[in-house]
């Protein structure tokens, strides 16, 4: 009798790589055997593939069919699936695109799929609630400097080097896309609202200053003003301060406040 | 004479009769496209039955409504990552995630396959054959039954369909089913459109198969479409469901009686109207088998 280790491990090889699997090993039914271990392949395949494009349908359309396919055969071949869910099965691909060619010769590309992923995992980050401005109204300002600040955990910055975030935007409305080039924007901020809608809008050099400082840092209040003094006059930095992080409460991702 | 519970053709939803399968009239697979217009429309659907794994996330819109589509209907949770025949370790992490959905959940109970998905920690995502050995039987019983301990609570264990068998078979499908829901205690979830597929790739006879199970294990029923290439058969659950599905549905429940029945449709989603139609038609087909049923027995 066949192990059933050894079945499966014929099997899965045989799916993977066309690998042979023993003839000897399969009864011949109504279909014969070659057919239904290719239908299982092609499956196999093909699966992978839909994930893919349902997890990243603008940078498929960047792409186009040929470089698509090549991308998807390339990304299949060298990550096969080691996840409970395909929802989780393209995690590697803006690394992959950035270190393969020819998409690691546009920078954009790789950018792209990390925009997409990005939205994917905004789309169904945990749930929180919101905080709004009147929450601050509750704080004497001597207590302000020692304030931090809990991010709703939707929210994401993603650094755009590249005019990813333009393209997918031409993509999405099915216009022609630009081609490759600088962002417009040093970052972008995403984030869920309250209707549970994906949102993302541009970040300028002070407010990717200031998310750093208290979204990654999770720096108080004192030091968000500290960071901003290195470009503003130390005049214009509490009325800056105070501006980005109303902002922050109208858009709806402070979720908490924090005090010492 | 008429026979107690048959007398009413189809019992209310939720209805168990002492030592017999329990009853939840008809469901459908509840999908993306269809969420708005379940909350909008709320169809006569008796249940609905929710794929486990797409609910496995942290929040956002799939965890706004399914916990909006539980207050209004009962769920059953359906899952596919399972892997109950797969010689890897069953996945801890997996089971703990299940257990918790069922808790938020309250399913009217937990199903997934009778195959291995994976090997050597790769996932193909697919539902793949197991060999119809004691081998085979001993390892996928055992790790029902530890399945079951873990969550508490007896599982419902699917047929899949099937496009390869082994030569070192020991036994049909069927029997290998009906001994594994045995040893384990599982009960069986009935794909009909999975059994006939089966059937056609394999030169098996569909009624036979469904004949030999132990009809008091047959909790539910799958019914779907499938893809018809002439020398082989596809459960590609991309169409509405063919008339010899349905015919061999009509028999099957001709002779068991009331199986609680869904209609999965996994791909080119058609509006929830079309489900709802052929849902009826579901009804209707269950009507008229056990209004046969009955004066057969009279």
């Amino acid at each position: 009798m066949i192990r059933l280790e050894s079945l499966q491990g014929r099997f899965i090889d045989h799916l993977r790589r066309k690998a042979d699997f023993p003839s000897a090993w399969c009864a011949q039914g109504t279909v014969d055997s070659e057919t239904g271990l290719a239908i299982y392949a092609n499956a196999y395949t093909a699966r992978l593939r839909e994930a893919l494009e349902a997890d990243h349908p603008c940078l498929a359309r960047y792409l186009g069919d040929e470089l698509w396919s090549r991308f998807c055969a390339g990304y299949i071949e060298q990550h096969p699936s080691r996840v409970r869910s395909l929802r989780g099965f393209g995690a590697q691909v803006p690394h992959w695109l950035a270190r393969n060619p020819p998409f690691s010769q546009h920078l954009e590309v790789a950018a792209l799929a990390a925009f997409e992923r990005e939205l994917m995992d905004v789309f169904d980050a945990a749930d929180a609630p919101r905080m709004d401005w009147s929450a601050m109204q509750e704080f004497e300002h001597p207590d302000w400097p020692h304030l931090r600040f809990g991010f709703h955990p939707s929210t994401r910055l993603l650094t755009t080097e590249t005019n990813a975030v333009e393209i997918w935007r031409a993509l999405k409305d099915e216009s022609d896309p630009p081609p490759g080039g600088a962002s417009a924007a040093p970052a972008r901020l995403l984030w869920r609202d309250a209707e549970r809608i994906s949102r993302f809008r541009p970040v300028q050099a002070e407010e990717l200053l200031a998310l750093r400082a208290c979204l990654l840092e999770r720096a108080d209040f004192a030091t968000l003003c500290e960071r901003l003094a290195a470009l503003r006059a130390p005049d214009q930095v509490p009325a800056l301060a105070v501006e980005l992080l109303r902002q922050w409460f109208d858009d709806g991702i402070i979720q908490a406040i924090r005090t010492p | 004479m008429v026979m107690g519970a048959e007398a009413k053709r189809r019992p209310a939803p939720g209805a168990v009769a002492p030592g017999a399968r329990p009853w939840h009239g008809y469901g459908l697979g509840l999908r993306t496209e269809h969420f708005e217009a379940v909350l909008e429309q709320r169809p006569a659907v008796d249940w609905f039955e929710i794929i486990s794994e797409n609910f496995m996330v942290a929040g956002g819109k799939p965890r706004h409504y399914l916990e909006s589509i539980r207050n209004l209907y009962p769920l059953a949770m359906h899952g596919v990552s399972l892997s109950i025949g797969s010689t890897d370790p069953l996945d801890r992490d997996y089971l703990r995630s299940l257990r918790q959905l069922a808790s938020e959940v309250d399913p009217i109970w937990i199903s997934d396959h009778l195959c291995w998905t994976g090997f050597g920690g790769i996932n193909s995502h697919d539902l793949l054959p197991l060999p119809y050995t004691g081998q085979a039987i001993s390892h996928v019983a055992s790790r029902i039954g530890e399945v079951q301990e873990f969550l508490g609570r007896e599982i419902l264990i699917e047929n899949v369909s099937s496009y390869v068998n082994f030569a070192d078979a020991e036994m049909d499908e069927a029997t290998f089913l009906a001994e594994i829901a045995r040893r384990s205690g599982c009960r069986i979830l009935l794909d009909v459109n999975n059994v006939y597929v089966s059937s056609r790739n394999h030169g098996f006879d569909a009624d036979a198969y469904i004949a030999s199970l132990d009809a008091e294990k047959i909790w539910q029923i799958h019914l779907a479409g499938h893809s018809d290439y002439g020398d082989y058969v596809i459960d590609t659950h991309d169409h509405p469901i063919r008339d010899e599905v349905w015919d061999l549905y009509a028999r099957m429940l001709q002779r068991l009686g009331a199986v609680t029945t869904m209609i999965e449709r996994d791909d080119n989603i058609p509006p929830l109207q079309e489900l709802l139609a052929e849902l009826e038609h579901a009804r209707q087909v269950g009507d008229d088998a056990l209004a046969r049923r009955c004066t057969a027995v009279a």
